[in-house]
């Protein structure tokens, strides 16, 4: 599905500067969910700058489903980290979600079908109407999922979407995410720097180090559909957890 | 009585008090500069519903119409151009502050030289004052517009003109409506003055020819029209931004009290409880 090799970056004019993105190389395979997980600054959003075109790359190679990326491309949907910004205040949640598909070429009875569903299916079917601004926090990130998920990609970005709305609405917002994905079948790049959060929705989670490249990876095994409280008391939940902790921190893993 | 009808007396009484106060004491006085106060309303109504209407007050408007539009035009045309190119803008910056400074009535010479005395060399003036404040604040708008949306625009491929149309423009619409506003006092000022210098019609010379023949009443009544039509203009061009800003103000947070017809969601933001229904 997406294929990373090589990705380097480094910003400004001097190549012998330091990199942001170093030697990155991973692969993702078809309706696969996997969770980068890094602290912060050591390069995930310049990772993900490139890997969705918006960004070029100083070398290397991005290739999504046997097409190099130049620039952002048509199969994958982005969703970022802060909501209030990525969503047009002055288009109400239907035309923010609507928006994009005009200009990809779908008609307007279709793009409305496709809006109506993807509302449904985050939960706010009903609420096309208001503007972004007069729904919470975690309504207007779920609109920003719901935009994401009418697009229609093959593989959806997500840029620590969940970091800025409180623990409860997190959780709602992972199982509604680990539905959706299911649902659409579609692939899941999702960035984070919390364990748990990265633990609980991949089939697999790697671990960057900066300058961004994967220090580490771990395979999920947990069973699906997980659950909250069920999920998390797994042994198997805990014993990655305390993996992830240890690569995360650049120590050596005592698997 | 309702709050509004309260706020409205509110208003009203300020003005109505200066206008008693001023016809009791012009009343008194006799001055011939300030003439009493019905003397005036009488000449207002003679001159003004609606014998000068065709002939003054309508070539005065489409003058600073027209002026104002092209202004508005001009102004965010340009201001779009420089605020999304560096270079343009770098390279404009100095000619644009020169042009700035340069008071528009320093041209009106130029301007009848030009294009005559008929409405191109008012407009032209009008246009020259007015331009300036919508360039600027277009520019500083387009350059205030979020990243994150025009990342978000790329991100989903949506072509430039769309960009331009859908995310640049309403995302500087709130500066853009600020300079519109300060071009319109502007664009008044602008209107009178041209008038005044060779001109056969219009407020500002009809203004300056009652002086001329020291007919004071008159005169008055054509300051007092002015004043009128500054308020009413100014009056609707705050009615069409607060229709069009209406998102602004509710993205800041201002919309809940006026407008309780969108009150539910406004108290999503606030309590927490509504969170709940996101898990």
């Amino acid at each position: 599905m997406l294929e990373v090799s090589n990705l380097r970056k480094v910003y400004g004019p001097d190549p012998h500067a330091a990199p942001a993105v170093d030697g990155l190389s991973f692969a993702v395979a078809d309706q696969e969910f996997v969770c980068i997980l890094g602290s912060s600054g050591c390069g995930k959003t310049t990772m993900l700058r490139c890997l969705s075109g918006l960004t070029p790359a100083t070398s290397g190679s991005v290739v999504l489903r046997g097409k190099p990326v130049n620039g952002p491309p048509e199969d994958m949907a982005f969703v970022f980290q802060d909501y209030s910004r990525s969503l047009l205040p002055w288009m109400t949640v239907r035309r923010n979600i609507a928006f994009p598909l005009r200009y990809k070429g779908v008609d307007r009875r279709r793009a409305a079908e496709l809006t109506d569903e993807a509302l449904d299916a985050v939960g706010l079917a009903g609420r096309g109407d208001r503007y972004p601004w007069q729904l919470s926090g975690g309504m207007q990130q779920r609109v920003a999922i719901a935009r994401a998920l009418a697009y229609r990609p093959g593989i959806l970005l997500m840029d620590e979407p969940f970091a800025s709305v409180d623990a409860q609405t997190r959780s709602g917002l992972e199982d509604l995410l680990l539905n959706v994905w299911q649902r659409y079948g579609i692939t899941v790049l999702f960035v984070t720097h919390d364990i748990d959060e990265a633990v609980y929705l991949a089939d697999r989670v790697l671990v960057l180090r900066p300058p961004a490249n994967v220090g580490h990876e771990a395979v999920v095994g947990l069973p699906r559909p997980r659950n909250q409280v069920a999920t998390k008391q797994e042994p198997e939940f805990g014993r990655l957890r305390g993996e992830l902790y240890a690569a995360l921190d650049g120590r050596p893993v005592v698997a | 009585m309702s709050r509004r009808v309260l706020g409205f007396l509110l208003e009203l009484a300020l003005p109505a008090a200066l206008l008693i106060g001023y016809g009791l004491w012009a009343h008194r006085a006799g001055s011939f500069y300030f003439p009493p106060l019905d003397e005036i309303f009488r000449y207002f109504r003679e001159l003004w519903l609606f014998d000068r209407v065709g002939s003054d007050l309508l070539p005065s408007l489409a003058r600073m119409l027209a002026g104002y539009a092209a202004s508005v035009v001009i102004g965010v045309g340009l201001g779009l151009l420089l605020g999304m190119y560096r270079p343009l803008r770098v390279a404009a910056e100095p000619v644009v502050e020169f042009l700035r400074a340069l008071p528009a009535p320093a041209l009106i010479p130029f301007s009848l030289l030009m294009f005559g005395a008929g409405n191109a060399s008012k407009v032209f003036v009008i246009v020259l004052g007015a331009v300036w404040p919508i360039l600027l604040n277009t520019i500083d708008g387009v350059r205030g517009v979020d990243p994150q949306a025009l990342d978000m625009a790329r991100a989903h491929r949506i072509p430039p003109g769309a960009r331009i149309v859908r995310i640049i423009l309403p995302g500087a619409g709130p500066r853009v409506f600020a300079g519109m506003r300060t071009s319109l006092a502007i664009a008044i000022i602008l209107m009178v003055v041209s008038e005044m210098v060779a001109s056969s019609n219009g407020l500002g010379y009809f203004v300056l020819e009652q002086q001329r023949s020291f007919a004071i009443p008159e005169m008055w009544t054509g300051i007092i029209l002015l004043g009128v039509l500054g308020f009413v203009l100014n009056w609707i061009f705050l009615r069409v931004e607060r229709r069009v800003l209406r998102w602004h103000r509710g993205a800041r947070g201002l919309l809940a009290e006026h407008e309780p017809a969108a009150g539910a969601p406004s108290s999503l933001k606030k309590t927490p409880t509504p969170e709940k229904s996101d898990a």
